[in-house]
């Protein structure tokens, strides 16, 4: 594997992996910018629009059209949250050009298919086309409503909103109905510029062969803005409630969901991801092994971290008079670390889980791009295998204290509607 | 032993096939550059199995619902402690599925497979069920159960089963229902994992940094002979008509869901990947993102970029299923079918034609480039009684005139049912 960082004018860094073993190559552009309930849903439209057509290509279905011709090569566009910004992506897969049966050169189309998408957009006088703005904006707005159909996401979210009350992380990538509602084809593009012009860019290309083209053409494309970008910062903890904040919706389901949300202020990173592996991120994690197996309440009962944010999520799905068995068996496995029971077998267990992951970091090029973008945002740029021994010299008092640093911020439940009172 | 080395000549991709001493069929696939380690131990068990004997029985057995998925849950206990406990030791992450074909035990590694492939082969090979353990794993799979109620997708897809098939058991729940699984005690286990976790009827897959001569090794030790004997499954005689043209039911959504599904003739081995292919190219013309009639009905507001579709086959079952969200669900269904019964006349473009081949040609390759693509694409292809590399072959032969045979003969309009899931109030 070769890996090259190079970094273009403008605040643009394009990062290169070359390994041979795949088949295929990626192209993901990551623009980073703040999350805004003002902007979240206009920049979430505009990335839509360029993923599905161009001035070239100017319907979904020309535009699939072509991508299928160049064996179902992929284009798509994602808005995630990390902390308190907004990374609006857009990715782009295709086959290597060895495997192509008619001898296309599929890696100079889909360079022109992606420089095309972004760089001229389906837009004319200051706004984009009005057809293709009206199927992304109604496809977001379906996006942000259907949010419930998945009831543990849905949970995890409102429990965010409720945790980061009045900071951007509080907010939905998507924005919400009534912000969705206002964009137009002009606000939109508007959006589009502000971000090309203004968002840090880092750009990941991952390909079996080297092809310098794709590095010279977006450089060449990104040289023709008038950039002006700052850099952005990544970590942004939250402020812990005076008292922890109790939200409870109904709604016509047959399983309740828990969520609680606890902060700390440990700067120790490294102790405050193997408390989480520790605590629920396992099969042999304190909460899969009472509150599930021993306690039979839960089928998922698990933990994760929010990095940027200083936060760390437990939640479940429980029968609703089981919500508070559950969440005393949860908080009574947290004193359990707080108090120091930590088995050795559970230490090295969870050491090992995460040394398995990273020790896969590079099996798939989304890996590579996941894990570089990380080190980016970290601004750490260290190998899997050191992040590896950062971890191992994580020592159970350092667990303890991270554990003991946690406070419950907020609980969500989101409660069956039939057995409630 | 007979040891097979089976090549892709499109990719020159390869792996190993070994029908092991034990009965236990076995496929490696060494992949260079790859750090990852995925196996999966599986046999050929789902929901679908509620009735079968093997040549020891007089009479068929007829079995719960869930009973398979629950057998999975519990094959997690060993007689001393939790697997999860041995796997923790060697860092692997392991899990289990049960589908409606096949129930498959699986972990994923980057380093100690061998450790981890030790403690597949045993515990798959150890059953240890009691009262209390039988009785614990109720309240979690009954959880699980009001999760996946909780599932409009989930929810969706079943009711369009149950409206599509009379009989066959592919219609209900893969977990069963709270009151199947409460008939499950510790000696039907015992009579099901007796009967299908014969080696004869498993596989083992495994794919990534792996030494094929470790793998078979390890087999070697850990493998218990089987003897064959003759499992027979049966189904219920099943109508080629349907249930019902239209299934609704409310739940929390947002935008409706639907799924419109076509009742297909069921066929098995290559002839069903062959029929398979031909749906997929023949759905994909009509209706993928580069057709004319997706961007119409997205131009008309009627569907969004949920829209897709799938072919849904198995030992009984075949059906072509269209889903998506729309607020007007009935009208999607209306254009689906005229669209298909235009094509009946009209026909289609041989340029439309090769352009899906190329893409799927594509999602075939693009299939070879990942570790858990790779063991996943043995085991399927193994328990579909084809071979790993047999897709990639099939496509090569396809032609337009095959897959417009498919529609003609194929999709009717009285073997139509729509499933919708609309929100609540």
């Amino acid at each position: 594997m070769k890996y090259n960082r190079a970094v273009f004018d403008g605040n643009i860094g394009f990062s290169s992996v070359i390994d041979e073993k795949f088949k295929t190559n990626s192209l993901v552009i990551r623009f980073i910018t703040e999350l805004s309930a003002d902007t979240a849903a206009d920049n979430a439209v505009a990335f839509g629009i360029l993923s599905d057509t161009s001035s070239e290509y100017r319907t979904i279905s020309e535009l699939n059209e072509k991508l299928s011709m160049l064996y179902g090569a992929s284009l798509s566009s994602s808005a995630v949250k990390r902390g308190d910004l907004q990374i609006l992506g857009v990715r782009a897969s295709w086959l290597s050009n060895r495997y192509a049966i008619d001898g296309e050169d599929i890696t100079g189309e889909m360079l022109d298919i992606v420089c095309g998408c972004l760089f001229s957009p389906n837009a004319a006088d200051g706004k984009f086309d009005e057809e293709a703005f009206r199927i992304t904006k109604r496809d977001l707005l379906d996006k942000i409503e259907s949010e419930i159909n998945n009831k543990r996401g849905y949970a995890l979210a409102r429990a965010a909103e409720v945790a980061f009350s009045g900071e951007p992380a509080g907010h939905s990538c998507y924005g919400t109905k009534e912000t969705a509602e206002k964009v137009t084809p002009g606000s939109a593009y508007k959006a589009y510029k502000r971000i090309l012009e203004q968002a840090q860019v880092e750009i990941f290309y991952i390909a079996p062969e080297e092809n310098p083209e794709v590095e010279k053409r977006l450089r060449e494309q990104f040289a023709g803005l008038e950039r002006s970008s700052k850099n952005n910062t990544f970590d942004s903890p939250s402020p812990l409630k005076s008292e922890p904040e109790r939200v409870s919706e109904e709604f016509d389901v047959k399983q309740s969901k828990m969520v609680l949300a606890f902060k700390t202020e440990s700067d120790d990173k490294p102790a405050v991801k193997l408390l989480s592996t520790v605590f629920g991120e396992t099969p042999v994690s304190k909460l899969f092994m009472n509150v599930r197996e021993k306690l039979s309440l839960c089928y998922y009962c698990a933990s994760r971290t929010a990095g940027p944010k200083r936060a760390l999520f437990v939640d479940c799905g429980v029968e609703k008079d089981n919500i508070g068995k559950a969440e005393a068996e949860i908080l009574h496995q947290l004193d359990e670390i707080r108090n120091g029971n930590i088995s050795d077998e559970e230490l090295s267990s969870a050491v090992l889980s995460i040394e398995n992951a990273l020790r896969a970091v590079g099996d798939t090029p989304s890996s590579y791009a996941a894990w570089y973008f990380e080190r980016f945002c970290e601004n750490d740029m260290i190998t899997p295998q050191e992040q590896f021994e950062i971890y191992k010299a994580v020592t159970k008092e350092r667990i303890v204290a991270a554990a003991k640093s946690l406070k419950l911020d907020s609980v969500y439940l989101m409660l069956n509607k039939e057995v409630q009172e | 032993m007979e040891n097979k080395i089976l090549t892709s000549p499109r990719t020159g991709d390869s792996c190993i096939h070994v029908k092991h001493k034990s009965g236990l069929d076995i496929y490696i696939c060494e992949m260079k550059g790859f750090s990852s380690v995925e196996a999966l131990f599986g046999t050929k068990y789902g929901s679908i199995n509620t009735m079968f004997k093997t040549s020891e029985d007089k009479e068929y057995t007829t079995v719960p619902e869930g009973i398979a998925h629950f057998l999975e849950h519990k094959l997690f206990e060993n007689e001393d402690c939790d697997v999860f406990e041995l796997y923790a030791k060697t860092g692997a992450s392991a899990n289990a599925f049960t589908s409606f074909e096949k129930t498959c035990y699986l972990f994923s590694c980057s380093k100690n497979y061998q450790e981890s492939l030790k403690i597949l082969l045993d515990f798959v090979q150890k059953p240890y069920f009691t009262k209390a353990s039988v009785d614990k794993e109720q309240g979690i799979i009954g959880q699980e159960i009001k999760m996946t109620n909780d599932n409009p997708d989930w929810r969706v897809f079943f009711n369009l089963l149950r409206s599509l098939y009379h009989n066959h058991p592919v219609k209900i729940d893969i977990a069963g229902t709270v009151e199947s699984i409460a008939e499950i005690d510790a000696e039907l286990l015992y009579k099901c994992y007796g009967t299908f976790y014969n080696l004869n009827n498993m596989v083992l897959a495994i794919a990534g940094n792996v030494s094929a001569d470790e793998v078979l090794a390890i087999c070697d030790e850990y493998l218990k002979p089987c003897e064959d004997k003759g499992l027979e499954t049966v189904f219920p005689d099943e109508p080629d008509t349907i249930v019902r043209s239209e299934v609704r039911e409310a739940q929390p959504v947002g935008t409706p869901i639907f799924n419109i599904g076509y009742k297909c003739v069921p066929c098995m081995g290559r002839e069903r990947l062959r029929k398979s292919m031909a749906a997929s190219l023949a759905v994909g013309i009509i209706s993928d993102a580069s057709s004319e009639m997706y961007q119409r009905l997205l131009n008309e507001g009627l569907i969004n970029s949920s829209f897709g579709t799938e072919i849904f086959s198995g030992d009984g079952y075949f059906s072509v299923i269209f889903s998506g969200e729309s607020s007007a669900p009935e009208k999607v269904r209306d254009a689906v079918a005229a669209e298909i019964n235009r094509v009946k006349n009209e026909g289609f473009g041989e340029k439309e034609f090769q352009r899906n081949k190329k893409s799927m040609y594509g999602s075939l390759i693009r299939e070879l480039n990942n570790v858990e693509a790779v063991a996943n694409l043995m085991i399927n292809s193994h328990m579909d009684g084809v071979g790993p590399y047999d897709a990639i072959e099939v496509l090569s032969e396809m032609t337009s005139a095959d897959c417009l045979e498919f529609i003609r003969t194929e999709l009717f309009d009285d073997k139509l049912a729509m499933s919708v899931v609309e929100g609540t109030v």
